[in-house]
């Protein structure tokens, strides 16, 4: 099974154009969608989830039809939104038991089976009778994933499903993700280029609603390969070196500037050339992209 | 500090729109009360200036609390904005004190209140200055108003809208601070409603009238206390003063506000986390390790199909029904729900302070009372339900699911139809325990499912569908609440809107008054196609609803439209079509049935028709007719069927001395009547017919001589077909039927039918009616008070009804046969009586006794045996209270029969008297020696009326009701007097003051002297309840009754002409000595008041067995007009002075009672008395009309003698 977004526009009744004619192919296996915050992954990750609506352009899923057979969607559906909340009042368990019922799950015994091995999965188990208004970040989020497993969905859609979590539970919840069965495709959105690194065997770069990248991460890897340079300057030459260079990253390392830039060629002696890294993917293309719109 | 966040939540509150709108909505409410006849707040009628001092104070009082919302959105937001902002966090870290803080933010958003509020008398004051000049129409363009003057609009909003803003601001303040939660502070406006409530129910009882104007936290129901006895006059020039129990009610609940700014001091807390009052706060969990990814997730077999479907449907609507009753606010609600419930049942069904037994049915109807509370619940908790997912951040998950989204919108339906079914149970419990509490246990469950799972329960779900179509239409929380408040107004004024019909109200039919005589009767049909129309439209809109509600992250309606259209499958389709096909057919049957089949006439058609009726015949109105002096009729009932017919004919004879040429028919105006034929016995032809108004003017070939009678035979149908929009006729129903001779043919015009309302009447630019003819008018006393058909006539009457039910008309049993499974019935009077009959017929359980030879009989409803006793003892004293005082009685039998409690009085025909359900035959004397028996009481005043109307007719002018109502009032007050103790008697003369004080007070046209009155029951009943007492007292109870006696026998039986008030004058003044016949001038000529108060009370203990006690007391004695102006007047009047104590039995009796002249003001007595003083006072029995009795006496201090020495 394969999904295929076709031109897929989207623009708000603000003026945003949150998508722009997004082609992409994607197979089963693990999809990481990354892109900075604001470049249209929710928009996209929700229309695929029936929960938007597209401009113009087509979503294929199988042979469904996403933009018109929402309920055939649904069915196969793995859904983990961006930023979410629970009813504060009612304990994990119960509610996971609630969506399962919604998911179709209506024999109550294997329901029960699913209900208690998603929880255990996801590290909920003695947590369950708790009310949910009292359940941290990661806890929140892993009982996200629990409800987005039910009923074994084809097409699991998680949207940053690690901001905000600390390291421990993050590489939890990647591990989580890991497991899941090769027939599934998996669509994981972050601004998070380690997220993608660790897990995907596919990716797609977006920004402003454009598809710049898309293919392996390794591939990506190996686009930029032996081009990367990076040289620690003084915080006052910083201005100086952003108008000579073509800088795609600029960090701090114990207080003192790190640029990066690529560049076939050596830059200058003081370069130190660096291992290609998805990072550096990443800022490239987004440093291309923001570059042309300025040029416009 | 405090400066600057006083001046930044101005600054703040200066930028935010919603405070224009809502000051622009205060404005125009306000301009349209006063300069439209749309909207309505209280307002003037009648003798009452528009622009009335009372009016504006009660507008501007109205308006300060009935806008609560707005109260509450502004100052409940002053903190929790700052949670609902996720600000707190960054200010409370400031270095600000808390008091600057909360100070600031209360002062400047109270600030904004009062300013926003102002749209008050602005509103009012442009509505006055600019209202003549609207294009449309203006209640009071034709009228004349005071001039202006500005204190009148600041005076109350100072004192009362300020008041009122701090106090509800203040607790909602405080609501919002510690409660941090919008829904906190909705819970306590409605349970300050519900206080409000309360002490409106409270009201009702002259005993608690106190309580209530203290509790009601608006201090409305204070105004109201406050006001009661302002006549007119008073209302047009007196500004409310704040003092007395206004005062008090003001500084209790100012304290309360204060006290609520106090705990929010010390309450609110700049934690940002805090520790909840009620909740527990969560334990912190225990970090679970990663081990069990091993885990396998079992394979689940997804099924989707309708069978999915409805376990979601089921499994999500349990959901939300737990969310709902998990909420505090609901508990709350439900529980003061409950609180209003028992503390109404205290009240329910009182007449002079008795209670009834409480019958299933008026549990119930309590239970209406809480439509406001129910529609509350209904539109806030459809909002919550729309949004909750949304309010949690949980939509997009639950959107994801694959379930249909008819399913989810449905849930939320079902979830609060089981929140409702769940309530309205927990309700039916506690009527259940109020009923046995008062020691009733004839539960009727099934009249409690009935009404409330048909009628609230209908109710609830369509404004619940309403509710969810507008929220899911408009798609923002709070327009949609305050779009469903506006619907809901907008509702109510349909009606001067010109959409009278019930077809345009929302959520119309009613299933009518309950009676244990007549069950639900006929109103299930009309009401089951109703709610039929309204539930096919609310299912339609929830059709539209569900197409385009909110699924996923779509907000915009272009977009919804695109996602909706995919929902419309087939199925939803055709149940679209088929509701919509339903609601189509059910609104053309309603129409049929309600427009075609019956007719229906807007109240403005009508009038144009009384008007009509007016101008074209009124030159008919005195024109000589002769005279019915028989009427032998065939009236068969069909109870089942609603139908009646009439047949048979009147004797008419010219009584006048010329020949009359014309008659004129004026046959009922109710459309039901049909009239088969109208034959005269001599040749008569229809030279005129006014179909409109049912007038025919036969005229006689040879006019019918001086002294000669013509027979005029006649056949009248009354029909029930299909059903009618509003209440339709309660007199002709399945079981107790009760009608009397106003359905068959009448002579001439009939004034009755012309418009009576004067402001009516001014619009149409006719003249202002009288009343009532005046009494010296000889055309007036040509006739009784029956009118001119007749004066006395011989009766015979045929009834036949269904084979189960009993007929009876008056006179006596000649015949009882049964036919073709039907019951005969044959009467006949044996004496010329009035031309006033009635006709019963129900299923009858007897119960039978004598008196001296007279048949008394009770025609009851099975199952109302509790009060047939003391009737049967009230009439059998009565009877020997009159025939001894007065004459004897005329006739062999008396007749109570139960009728259905659709009206609410008895009337007493010839020996025979209907007496509603609702009055007598539930009530509940628990105990003779402190609740009034008004059972007996109105059965003795209905015997009266054997004497008093049927013995004596009077003429019909001015005054006529003083001589049949209130001579029976004082008939019955004399029966009761020696029946029962004083005590009872004072309280019930108590209750009369009361309604005599609170009817001056609503008079519309002008107050008249007793002697004068013109149908004002607020006189003739309860003001002469106390100038006869009163009477009585001053000159005898025998002197009254040879008085009466000599009235009696003046004009027993006698034709016109008929006596007049001035008649009975004559002869009390005859049986009054001079020095006391000034009385009879103050309480019968005119309208006397006093104010009569005891200022200084004290005794000293001269001896053992000697006290003498020291009473300064001062009496006023006041004139007033029939506006209610009142002037001073010299008094020298004799005026009981009394002092209470322990009797030697110890019981609280009165030691001293004489009357003293009293000729000044200021007056003190030294009385000395033989046992212990308690009270003492002038006018102690509250004899005298004084609008504060409870001043005239007062509790003795001791004066120790002993000190001295």
């Amino acid at each position: 099974m394969q999904l295929i977004i076709q031109d897929l526009n989207k623009t708000y009744s603000n003026g945003v154009q949150a998508l722009k004619d997004v082609t992409l192919t994607i197979n089963q296996g693990m999809f990481g969608l990354l892109g900075p915050n604001g470049a249209g992954k929710s928009s996209l990750m929700r229309t695929i989830a029936t929960l938007q609506e597209a401009d113009s352009g087509s979503i294929q899923l199988g042979d469904i039809d996403v933009l018109k057979q929402k309920e055939e969607v649904r069915k196969t559906l793995g859904y983990l939104p961006q930023e979410f909340g629970v009813y504060p009042k009612v304990d994990a368990i119960t509610l996971l038991d609630h969506l399962a019922v919604l998911k179709g799950l209506v024999n109550k015994s294997e329901r029960k089976q699913v209900v208690e091995a998603l929880l255990q999965k996801t590290n909920l188990w003695a947590a369950r009778t708790k009310n949910l208004g009292g359940y941290s970040g990661g806890m929140k989020q892993r009982f996200g994933i629990a409800q987005a497993l039910l009923a074994n969905p084809r097409l699991i859609i998680v949207d940053e499903p690690t901001a905000g979590l600390d390291p421990a539970e993050r590489n939890r919840f990647l591990n989580l993700l890991s497991e899941l069965g090769e027939n599934t495709i998996v669509i994981l959105s972050t601004h998070i280029v380690e997220d993608v690194k660790e897990l995907c065997t596919d990716m797609a770069i977006i920004n402003k609603g454009q598809v710049l990248y898309k293919g392996g991460p390794l591939d990506a890897i190996a686009e930029v390969k032996g081009r990367v340079w990076s040289k620690r300057i003084a915080k006052v030459d910083l201005d100086e070196y952003r108008k000579n260079f073509n800088i795609i990253s600029e960090r701090l390392i114990a207080g003192r500037p790190e640029i990066t830039v690529l560049s076939e060629a050596q830059p200058d002696a003081s370069f130190i050339q660096q291992a290609a890294d998805l990072e550096d993917v990443y800022f490239s293309q987004i440093f291309n992209s923001t570059k042309e719109t300025a040029n416009v | 500090m405090l400066k600057e966040i006083f001046l930044f939540e101005l600054s703040y509150r200066k930028k935010r729109a919603a405070h224009y709108i809502y000051f622009f909505i205060i404005f125009l409410l306000c301009y349209f009360a006063v300069a439209s006849p749309i909207v309505s707040i209280g307002g003037a009628v009648g003798q009452i200036k528009p622009n009335a001092p009372y009016v504006i104070a009660q507008m501007t009082l109205i308006m300060s609390f009935a806008l609560m919302m707005i109260t509450s959105a502004i100052m409940g937001v002053a903190i929790v904005r700052d949670f609902d902002h996720n600000t707190e966090a960054i200010l409370f870290s400031t270095p600000m004190k808390k008091i600057h803080y909360l100070l600031g933010r209360f002062g400047g958003s109270f600030i904004v209140l009062i300013l926003v509020y102002s749209g008050i008398w602005l509103g009012l004051m442009t509505g006055f200055a600019i209202g003549k000049f609207m294009p449309w129409e203006v209640d009071w363009k034709t009228k004349e108003i005071l001039p202006f003057n500005a204190w009148t609009y600041f005076q109350p909003f100072l004192y009362y809208t300020v008041s009122n803003l701090f106090i509800m601001g203040s607790l909602f303040f405080m609501a919002g601070a510690l409660g941090r939660k919008s829904i906190v502070i909705y819970t306590q406006g409605i349970i300050l409603l519900i206080l409000y409530s309360i002490a409106d129910s409270f009201l009702a009882d002259v005993e608690w009238k106190e309580t209530a104007a203290l509790l009601d936290p608006f201090g409305s129901q204070t105004f109201e206390y406050v006001t009661r006895y302002w006549t007119p006059a008073e209302k047009n020039t007196q500004l409310l003063p704040l003092e007395g129990v206004m005062l008090y009610n003001r500084l209790i609940w100012l304290s309360v506000g204060v006290g609520a700014l106090v705990v929010t001091y010390y309450g609110f807390s700049f934690n940002v986390v805090r520790n909840s009052l009620l909740r527990k706060k969560p334990t912190p969990l225990t970090r679970d390790l990663p081990k069990s990814t091993d885990v396998s997730i079992p394979k689940s077999v997804q099924v989707i199909n309708s069978v999915t479907y409805i376990k979601q449907l089921i499994k999500l609507s349990v959901f939300y029904f737990k969310t709902v009753i998990k909420e505090i606010p609901f508990i709350a609600i439900l529980l003061t729900g409950m609180l209003l419930l028992i503390v109404e049942a205290f009240s329910m069904n009182k007449i002079y302070g008795t209670s009834s037994y409480p019958t299933t049915y008026s549990v119930v109807n309590l239970l209406d009372g809480f439509t406001l509370f129910f529609l509350i619940i209904a539109i806030f908790y459809s909002g919550e339900l729309v949004w909750k997912e949304r309010s949690v951040n949980f939509n997009l998950i639950l959107d994801a699911m694959p379930m249909p989204s008819f399913v989810a919108l449905l849930s939320k339906f079902f979830g609060l139809v089981f929140i409702y079914v769940g309530m309205l149970f927990i309700l039916i419990l506690c009527g259940v325990t109020i009923q046995a509490s008062y020691g009733y246990f004839k539960f009727e469950l099934p009249i409690y499912f009935e009404s409330l799972y048909t009628s609230t329960l209908s109710f609830l779900m369509l404004y619940t569908l309403l509710a969810f179509f507008i929220q899911v239409l408009v798609n923002n929380k709070f327009l949609g609440f305050a779009l469903c408040i506006v619907f809901f107004i907008i509702r109510g004024v349909l009606g001067e809107l010109g959409l009278e019909h019930n077809l345009w109200r929302f959520a119309s039919g009613n299933l009518g008054t309950f009676s244990d005589m007549n069950v639900y009767g006929h109103f299930v049909t009309p009401f089951s196609w109703f709610k039929l129309y309204w539930f096919a439209l609310s299912m339609l809109l929830f059709v539209v609803a569900v197409v385009f509600s909110v699924r996923g992250s779509e907000a915009v309606m272009k977009m919804r439209w695109k996602t909706g259209k995919l929902r419309l499958n087939r199925s939803v389709l055709i149940f679209a079509f088929a509701v919509a096909a339903v609601f189509l057919f059910s609104g053309f049957y309603i129409y049929y049935n309600t427009t075609v089949v019956n007719k229906f006439v807007k109240s403005d058609d009508r009038e144009d028709q009384q008007e009509q009726y007016e101008l074209k015949l009124k030159k008919y109105e005195f024109l000589p007719q002769p005279r019915i002096v028989e009427t032998k009729l065939k009236v068969d009932i069909y109870p089942y069927d609603r139908d009646f017919i009439a047949e048979g004919y009147y004797w008419l004879k010219n009584k006048t001395s010329n020949p009359i040429p014309e008659i004129h028919v004026q046959q009922s105006a109710d459309e039901q009547i049909s009239i088969d034929y109208l034959k005269f016995s001599k040749e008569a032809k229809v030279k005129q017919t006014f179909e409109n108004f049912k007038y025919y003017i036969y005229e006689l070939s040879t006019p019918l001589a001086p002294g000669d009678s013509i027979r005029m035979n006649f056949k009248t149908t009354f029909n029930t077909r299909g059903f009618e929009q509003g209440g339709s006729n309660t007199n002709v129903v399945f079981n107790g039927t009760f009608f009397n001779n106003q359905y068959f043919p009448s002579l001439g015009y009939n004034s009755d039918f012309e418009l009576s309302d004067d402001d009516e009447r001014k619009k149409r630019k006719l003249k202002e009616k009288e009343r009532m003819m005046e009494r010296n008018d000889s055309r007036g006393t040509a006739q009784n008070l029956l009118g001119d058909d007749a004066d006395r006539i011989r009766f015979e009457m045929e009834m036949s009804t269904s084979g189960d039910q009993i007929a009876i008309a008056p006179g006596y049993l000649q015949k009882e046969w049964k036919k073709d499974g039907r019951n005969y019935f044959s009467y006949k009077m044996d004496a010329p009586m009035l031309n006033f009959y009635s006709m019963v017929s129900a299923k009858y359980a007897v119960k039978r006794d004598t008196w001296n030879d007279i048949n008394l009989e009770i025609y009851y409803h099975a199952g109302h045996e509790y009060n047939l006793d003391k009737m049967m003892t009230g009439i059998k004293d009565a009877l020997a209270y009159y025939s001894k005082n007065f004459s004897p009685y005329q006739y062999r039998q008396v007749r109570i029969m139960e009728f259905p409690r659709y009206a609410t009085f008895a009337q007493s025909f010839a020996n025979t008297i209907p007496f509603s359900e609702g009055i007598g035959f539930i009530a509940k004397v628990d105990d003779p020696e402190k609740d009034i028996d008004y059972v007996y009481y109105v059965t003795a005043h209905e015997v009266a009326h054997q004497w008093w109307a049927h013995q004596v007719a009077e003429a019909g002018v001015k005054g006529n009701a003083m001589l049949s109502e209130s001579m029976s009032q004082y008939s019955a007050l004399m029966v009761l007097k020696h029946k029962f103790t004083p005590e009872i008697l004072e309280k019930y003369l108590k209750y009369e003051l009361d309604t005599y004080l609170g009817g001056r007070a609503f008079e519309r046209k002008k107050e008249q002297p007793l002697e004068f009155v013109e149908g004002q029951g607020y006189i003739h009943y309860n003001k002469a309840s106390l100038v006869f007492f009163a009477l009585q007292d001053y000159i005898g109870e025998d002197s009254v009754n040879a008085a009466f006696r000599r009235y009696n026998a003046t004009w027993k039986f006698k034709d016109a002409p008929y006596p007049t008030s001035a008649d009975l004058l004559k002869e009390i003044k005859k049986v009054t000595p001079d020095s006391l016949k000034y009385i009879i001038h103050d309480m019968f000529e005119t309208i006397t008041m006093f104010e009569n108060k005891t200022t200084e009370a004290t005794y000293k203990e001269l001896a053992k067995d000697n006290f003498e006690v020291t009473l300064k007391v001062s009496a006023e004695k006041m004139r007033a007009d029939s506006t209610g102006l009142e002037s001073p007047i010299a008094i020298n009047d004799w005026i009981d002075i009394g002092v209470y104590g322990k009797n030697k039995a110890g019981k609280d009796s009165l030691l001293y009672l004489k009357k003293h002249k009293i000729n000044q003001k200021e007056n003190t007595f030294t009385i000395q008395v033989k046992s212990k003083p308690k009270r003492g006072g002038i006018d102690p029995l509250h004899k005298l009309i004084d609008r504060h009795s409870d001043d005239n006496s007062k509790g003795l201090t001791k004066i120790d003698l002993a000190k001295k020495n």
